[in-house]
């Protein structure tokens, strides 16, 4: 198997090889069947590369311990769960999972559009094979998954060596979500290069009109969506796996995941103003450029070793690589912009600054400063070394204190913007629309903080989540109410029928409701609270309402792993509430300890036990609790999100006049004079999808 | 604003605009408010844990695990356990937090700190994130003047419109409502 994947994986390359070259040559010479050949070798791509990957999940299927990757990730008691997603554990698979995703959306971009856009799709196919011959690379000659163990024997013949065992999988991605974490992200990562292909191919064949930009707005949602659930299960598992009470410790692979994001919102935001006004088209093509750029930069942070980090599964020297490749894609880009400036010339002039564009504008000027200060923070260290010759670190008090004010402000705009009118906003605009919200959202306010509500942060954080949920709120009774007045139905009905005529707004909203969820969930985090005490049997531990009793401790052992587990139970005002298990495994092939988190998690409060393992003091076991207020708002604010991105991707229903089939009538009703009832009967209303 | 662009100012713009700042002023004088009584009703003397807590945030844990010193639960941290008594230690002493930090960086230098020591190169650190929204608002300042400015001289010039430049007018502004 490990030879057909080999081979399998040799092909894919020279298949795109071919349609990179293909394409090139397909759009000099516009000859139908250049062009396609060069989308089918494209497509036939992803038939090879998804071979490739079902012989390695066969390889760790059946335990084959001749190969090197599934050695090192791999063990025979590991659950086929486990084996499964051992795939992209390390560097080799995973970026053989990087190229089979982007496979995927290579195919599905070049199916899709096989009988549209001849002028485009050549470059975009183009652009498409060209990152897969790079990613191809990689897999095929410097870091292939299919390498064989090597031993010599007392002749000194090599041949290939067998083990009987494996290293396993690293604890640490011994958790479920560690099955969907990774793909989801990479899905968000790699998604990223279709609407990249799209803005490149645009500018460089100077496609006419608007077009490109509706389908680069389309991809790009679908790989925001991703990156959305990708950056919330990575957080999910840090804060259920890592064991040390948060979820967000501003490490560089976290950050590498976030940059994408923020520029791909900017776009999402910005990408507006070119297609109602033909404005910011400059600014458009170079975000969807530099968003697939810290897709890749950030891909080499987590690969090269160039920052430290909790999360680096997989470093290697491979770092060089991808600095060579995103110099050829800064480039090309650059020369692309260059040479085609004139075709992203301005339609229109801002008209005023009380405007939607002007609001626009602010928003994609915070969001590229909140990205800035997270790339300045990540690579930091590093330049300071170069300069200084001694090593620093940047950690999370750094960057909250610079993205705090950067994110509220960008929550104040949420509310803000989406109630601007385009062109120009008029004063009794501005009033209708934010007086009342603005005076509920500092009324609101005040309470929290005639309450004893001391965090100033949190405070303002309130203030505007009120805010901008008012200012959703009333986005949609407004709309619904004139829907239910003039169809007479209810009011509820009348919501759902607003939100289906126009997704793209209302899924808007739904997303910056979502988004007011996360930062209410994040506000919590002022209101964090621990204790750590060593526990023998009896003993008991307070923290916020709840007293902890420790009441038994024992051993749990499988193949996989030994566990110490302590078992808790929780009192609140004196009554029983739950018991809890939190758990230290040893981990037996890997010979790695890992804790296991007991969560209790509620809409107000998570309380969080760890088991750290026996105090070298006392020899007790230790527990660590933590009361974290709100957490469970940002995973709900995360599903609200993404409900509102399907949605926003769902095509609008449009109101239809349909006539209704004439009843047959005799021959004396017909030179009958009409009734007023036959006369409004014809028409009625229905409803279809674009 | 210059002078020069004011002209093209229309009076219930500046009007609008003049009610927004006082709207951001109004804001921004409550965080004030909010900001000076927190500190004005938080304790001058925290507890001494609070305190080590709070320090323990400020230090990433010197066994390399990149977590922040309290973050650090690793079982059997030869480091961590050590440097949090060190700091229940300096604070029984009567030590001041920077002493107490200047303690850990002689120790295990300057990587230690969570945050880049605010001197020489590394103030850059701080200065960058701050200068540069600065910088990006005056450019963005200046691409909006131009565009007004651009937008009122063409407006003056009374260019002619095509009719297919006036269709799409049109068209647009029939799609304008949709978001």
């Amino acid at each position: 198997m490990d030879i057909v994947g080999s081979f399998a994986l040799l092909l894919a390359f020279l298949a795109a090889v071919y349609a990179f070259a293909g394409g090139i040559a397909a759009v000099i010479t516009r000859k139908p069947l250049l062009i396609k050949s060069a989308r089918n070798a494209g497509m036939a791509v992803f038939g090879l590369i998804t071979l490739a990957v079902a012989c390695l999940e066969y390889l760790f299927f059946t335990d084959n311990f001749s190969m090197a990757y599934v050695v090192a990730h791999s063990n025979r008691a590991l659950p086929p769960f486990y084996k499964f997603a051992a795939l992209w554990a390390g560097q080799e698979g995973s970026l053989l999972f990087w190229s089979w995703l982007l496979s995927i959306y290579a195919f599905w971009a070049l199916f899709l559009n096989r009988k549209k856009h001849p002028e485009l799709m050549p470059y975009v196919g183009a652009t498409l094979a060209g990152v897969q011959i790079f990613f191809l690379t990689l897999n095929n000659f410097v870091a292939t998954p299919f390498k064989v163990l090597a031993g010599a024997d007392s002749n000194g013949l090599v041949h290939v060596a067998r083990l009987s065992e494996g290293s396993g999988l690293n604890p640490l991605l011994q958790y479920y979500e560690m099955v969907i974490h990774p793909p989801m992200l990479y899905l968000g990562y790699t998604g990223f290069t279709v609407p990249f292909a799209f803005a490149l191919a645009a500018l460089l064949g100077r496609y006419p009109g608007e077009k490109w930009i509706h389908i680069t707005r389309r991809w790009t949602m679908v790989a925001w969506g991703f990156q959305t659930v990708g950056i919330l299960l990575g957080a999910h598992w840090a804060y259920a796996v890592l064991g040390w009470g948060g979820y967000w410790a501003w490490d560089p692979v976290e950050n590498a995941s976030l940059l994408p994001w923020i520029t791909g919102t900017a776009f999402l935001h910005s990408v507006m103003m070119q297609e109602k006004r033909g404005m910011m088209k400059v600014w458009n093509v170079w975000l969807v450029f530099v968003t697939f750029m810290l897709c890749i930069l950030g891909t080499m942070l987590t690969r090269s070793g160039v920052v430290s980090s909790v999360h680096a599964f997989a470093e290697s020297s491979i770092g060089g690589w991808f600095v060579g490749f995103l110099a050829i894609i800064f480039l090309v880009c650059l020369a692309a912009w260059y040479k085609n400036r004139d075709y992203l010339r301005s339609d229109n002039q801002l008209d005023s600054l009380v405007s939607r564009e002007s609001s626009f504008l602010f928003n994609n000027l915070v969001l590229l400063a909140a990205c800035f200060a997270v790339l300045w923070g990540t690579l930091f260290p590093v330049l300071s070394e170069w300069v200084t010759h001694s090593k620093i670190s940047v950690g999370p008090p750094f960057f909250n204190k610079v993205n705090i004010p950067i994110a509220l402000f960008l929550l104040f705009l949420t509310g803000v913007g989406p109630l601007l009118a385009w062109r120009k906003t008029s004063f009794d605009s501005l009033r209708r629309n934010f007086a009342w919200p603005l005076a509920v959202a500092v009324l609101a306010g005040a309470v929290a903080f005639a309450f004893g509500f001391r965090e100033v942060y949190a405070l303002v954080c309130l203030i505007l989540s009120v805010f901008v949920t008012l200012t959703i709120f009333f986005e949609f009774f407004r709309g619904a109410r004139v829907i239910a007045s003039r169809d007479g139905s209810n009011l509820l009905s009348a919501v759902g029928e607003l939100t289906m005529r126009n997704t793209r707004r209302y899924g808007g909203y739904i997303v910056h409701f979502g988004m007011v969820l996360i930062f209410i969930g994040i506000a919590g985090q002022a209101f964090n609270k621990d204790v750590q005490k060593d526990m023998g049997l009896g003993d008991t531990l307070s923290i916020g309402p709840f007293t902890i009793l420790c009441q038994n401790f024992d051993d749990v052992a499988n193949a996989n792993y030994e566990s110490e587990r302590a078992t808790l139970e929780v009192f609140r005002n004196g009554h029983s509430e739950m018991m809890l298990y939190p758990e230290h495994r040893l981990y037996l092939a890997s010979q790695v300890p890992e804790t296991m988190v007991a969560i209790e998690s509620s809409p107000l409060r998570d309380l969080y036990v760890v088991y750290e393992g026996r105090s070298p003091d006392t020899g007790k076991p230790s527990i660590h609790a933590h009361l974290n207020p709100l957490v469970k708002w940002i995973w709900f604010g995360g599903i609200v999100v993404v409900l509102g991105t399907g949605l926003a991707l769902m095509p609008n229903r449009r109101t239809a006049l349909v006539l209704r089939p004439v009843e047959q009538r005799s021959w004396g009703d017909a030179i009958a004079p009409e009734s007023p009832a036959a006369v409004r009967a014809p028409i009625r209303r229905t409803d279809s999808h674009e | 604003m210059s002078d020069s662009d004011r002209p093209f100012l229309p009076e219930t713009e500046g009007c609008m605009i003049r009610v927004f700042g006082r709207l951001l002023g109004g804001a921004a004088l409550c965080v004030l408010l909010g900001a000076m009584s927190v500190a004005l009703t938080r304790p001058a003397h925290a507890q001494s844990t609070d305190r080590a807590k709070h320090l323990s945030q400020e230090l990433f844990c010197a066994c390399g695990c990149t977590e922040l010193l309290g973050a650090c639960n690793h079982v059997g941290c030869t480091y961590s356990h050590a440097m949090l008594q060190k700091i229940d230690e300096r604070i029984a002493r009567g030590d001041s937090d920077d002493v107490i930090l200047q303690s850990f960086v002689q120790e295990y230098g300057e990587k230690v700190l969570a945050e880049p020591p605010n001197k020489g190169f590394n103030r850059i650190a701080v200065i960058a994130p701050i200068l540069a929204p600065i910088v990006a608002l005056f450019i963005l300042w200046e691409v909006v003047r131009r565009w007004r400015h651009r937008a009122a001289v063409a407006g003056a010039g009374g260019a002619p419109v095509s009719p297919e430049l006036l269709a799409r007018a049109r068209n647009e502004s029939g799609k304008g409502s949709d978001e």
